[in-house]
């Protein structure tokens, strides 16, 4: 009789945090045991928002008796405590056999974006090739502290630091600056926070601090970039494909709640541009950690084609006291989108809030290219007067998202005789009438369409931004509290 | 006082991978054709699959991969090593 199921796991193993969601589903019939102290579990679990029954392994002794070669590792025990079955490692099907096994429905959907296998990290107890008798810290264990390097009286740090950075200059990393900015974290400087993709460079708390240094954040932001790391770093995010392709595509963070009005990130007027230290340097900080801890530089592993303005600093906060409608996230939090650059929609003599969604339709039918539809995603920005006449009309935000999703087409005169892009896929293409003429429609689902407020309070101008490839086969949007 | 810095860079220790011994010759080899899923991707390999043939490769494995924006899914390469390719040419990019 099957009784239970046993989940060994690390706090910095990166499969280990892929797999937590997925045994949440499991509910009390799994236990969790950390091979890490009280202090680095206890945030696992904050992180993860891990729901079952956690304990940590004092001694290892568990993981001995056990004695899993990696982790995460899977017990299946019936009532007596023998092994029915083990597993190690992340795997969609051997979780869906457990489950089933355990008297659940599936617990791991194939399509959800998570690659269906991933391998593991070394179980704690046979690090450095034996078993180990003493218990680990309570950070676990971490990579080596960053190098210190010591430079001479005849180097400027300005120039000697151009080697690290994008092309402008960075503030030196020196250690009283680094230190200033652990101190603003309660994490040890050594923990890791994630690996970056493509490279999987290690980004623990100092390494991230160093970099926030060189971009010019001010110390409060580590509360904001530990989160927004590990959200670029999830692996919905897809930050690998992102770093690598020639497409267009940038992370656009986009910050809501409280923390706004905190570390000061604008939301009003010039909300892309230049107009807040919070939000160029988280933006700058952000990039500067892609490329010298994920190794996706500009030229060599980045080959974007045209490349994006955002990859200098992408960041915008939603103008959520302007807004008429509920934020894109409710309470402090940083969202990620693959974006490309912003475009353009003016639109001054519409009376109608339906008028304005429908010119807002007209730009969103031109993302990817016109003639492309049902593969991508778009956020639209809508800036204050805009969002005011809209709402004036009482339209809420989910109609509006439907409204706009119903509106924008791409007739079926466009894609004849031509071999151009996105025309082999019309079979895919629901046809549509908008206003009398035959289209097809431009997105798969309302939910392609994400909608922020943002913007000064003076101008009628809104702004549409096309993703990269999205969902499940591309990036999923993703959110982190902060 | 000298400055000290703090290096921001990426210092995780890898060992160094030696790359894969090259073929001297095609003959009676077998060659892993993977498709990461570009359009025109597989006219490539239809062509080179063709060419490999003509100068002696015994066998062509065909395998694609489910999305070109992620690396190969460990099923890819399992079934890959699985076929005992003696090389694999991947078709990247459009």
């Amino acid at each position: 009789m099957v009784e239970k199921l046993l989940f060994f796991f690390e706090t910095d193993c990166p499969t280990c945090r892929l797999a937590a969601p997925y045994l949440n589903r499991l509910g009390a019939k799994v236990t969790a045991i950390s091979q890490d102290g009280e202090e680095a579990t206890a945030e696992f679990v904050r992180q993860t928002g891990l729901r079952m029954r956690v304990e940590v392994d004092d001694g290892l002794r568990l993981s001995r008796r056990f004695d899993p070669e990696f982790v995460p590792a899977l017990y299946l025990l019936d009532g007596q405590g023998q092994v029915l079955e083990s597993h190690v490692g992340f795997d969609k099907e051997v979780l869906n056999r457990l489950a089933a096994a355990l008297g659940s429905g599936p617990i791991a959907d194939p399509y959800d974006g998570a690659p269906s296998r991933k391998p593991g990290c070394g179980s704690r107890h046979r690090e450095g090739g034996q078993v180990r008798d003493v218990p680990v810290t309570s950070a676990g264990v971490s990579p080596a502290p960053a190098t210190r390097m010591a430079l001479d009286d005849s180097l400027d740090p300005i120039d000697y630091c151009r080697q690290f950075g994008d092309p402008l200059p960075v503030v030196p990393p020196t250690v009283e600056r680094v230190e200033r900015m652990l101190r603003a974290t309660p994490l040890p400087a050594q923990e890791l926070v994630a690996r970056v993709p493509p490279n999987y460079g290690a980004a623990t708390v100092e390494k991230i601090a160093a970099n926030a240094v060189m971009a010019g954040c001010a110390p409060e932001m580590m509360r904001v970039l530990i989160p927004l790391v590990r959200a670029a770093c999830d692996e919905r995010f897809n930050i690998h494909g992102i770093q690598a392709t020639t497409h267009f595509a940038a992370p656009l963070i986009i910050v809501n709640g409280p923390v706004r009005k905190e570390l000061g990130f604008a939301c009003g007027s010039n909300v892309f541009s230049n107009v807040a230290r919070a939000n160029s340097t988280l933006g700058r900080a952000l990039q500067l950690i892609l490329t010298n801890l994920g190794g996706a530089r500009p030229g060599e592993i980045d080959m974007s084609a045209l490349g994006n303005p955002g990859k200098f600093s992408y960041c915008i906060a939603e103008n959520e006291e302007q807004s008429p409608w509920p934020p894109l996230h409710d309470g402090s939090a940083v969202t990620l989108f693959a974006a490309e650059p912003p475009h353009g929609v003016s639109e001054h003599t519409a009376r109608s809030g339906r008028e304005v969604l429908k010119t807002i339709c007209y730009s969103l039918a031109t993302v990817w290219n016109y003639r492309s539809c049902a593969g991508r995603e778009a956020l639209v920005v809508i800036g204050p007067e805009h969002a005011r006449t809209i709402a004036r009309d009482g339209i809420t935000k989910d109609e509006a998202r439907q409204l706009l999703f119903d509106n924008t087409g791409v007739p079926l005169r466009v894609f004849e005789n031509t071999d151009a892009e996105g025309t082999q896929l019309v079979k895919m293409y629901q046809e549509i009438t908008i206003d009398g003429q035959r289209c097809y429609r431009k997105f798969q689902s309302p939910e392609a369409i994400h909608i922020v407020v943002a913007g000064g309070t003076a101008g009628k101008f809104s702004a549409v931004i096309g993703s990269w490839a999205t969902g499940t086969r591309g990036s999923l949007m993703v959110t982190y509290p902060v | 006082m000298p400055t000290i810095l703090v290096s921001p860079l990426d210092e995780t220790p890898r060992p160094a991978t030696a790359p894969a011994p090259r073929l001297k010759t095609l003959a009676g080899k077998t060659v892993g054709l993977l498709d990461i899923g570009k359009p025109g991707g597989a006219i490539f390999l239809d062509r080179l699959a063709v060419l490999l043939e003509q100068r002696g490769a015994a066998r062509i494995v065909r395998e694609s991969k489910p999305t070109f924006t992620k690396p190969a899914p460990a099923e890819v390469m399992d079934r890959l090593a699985a076929a005992k390719v003696d090389a694999v040419i991947e078709g990247l990019a459009d």
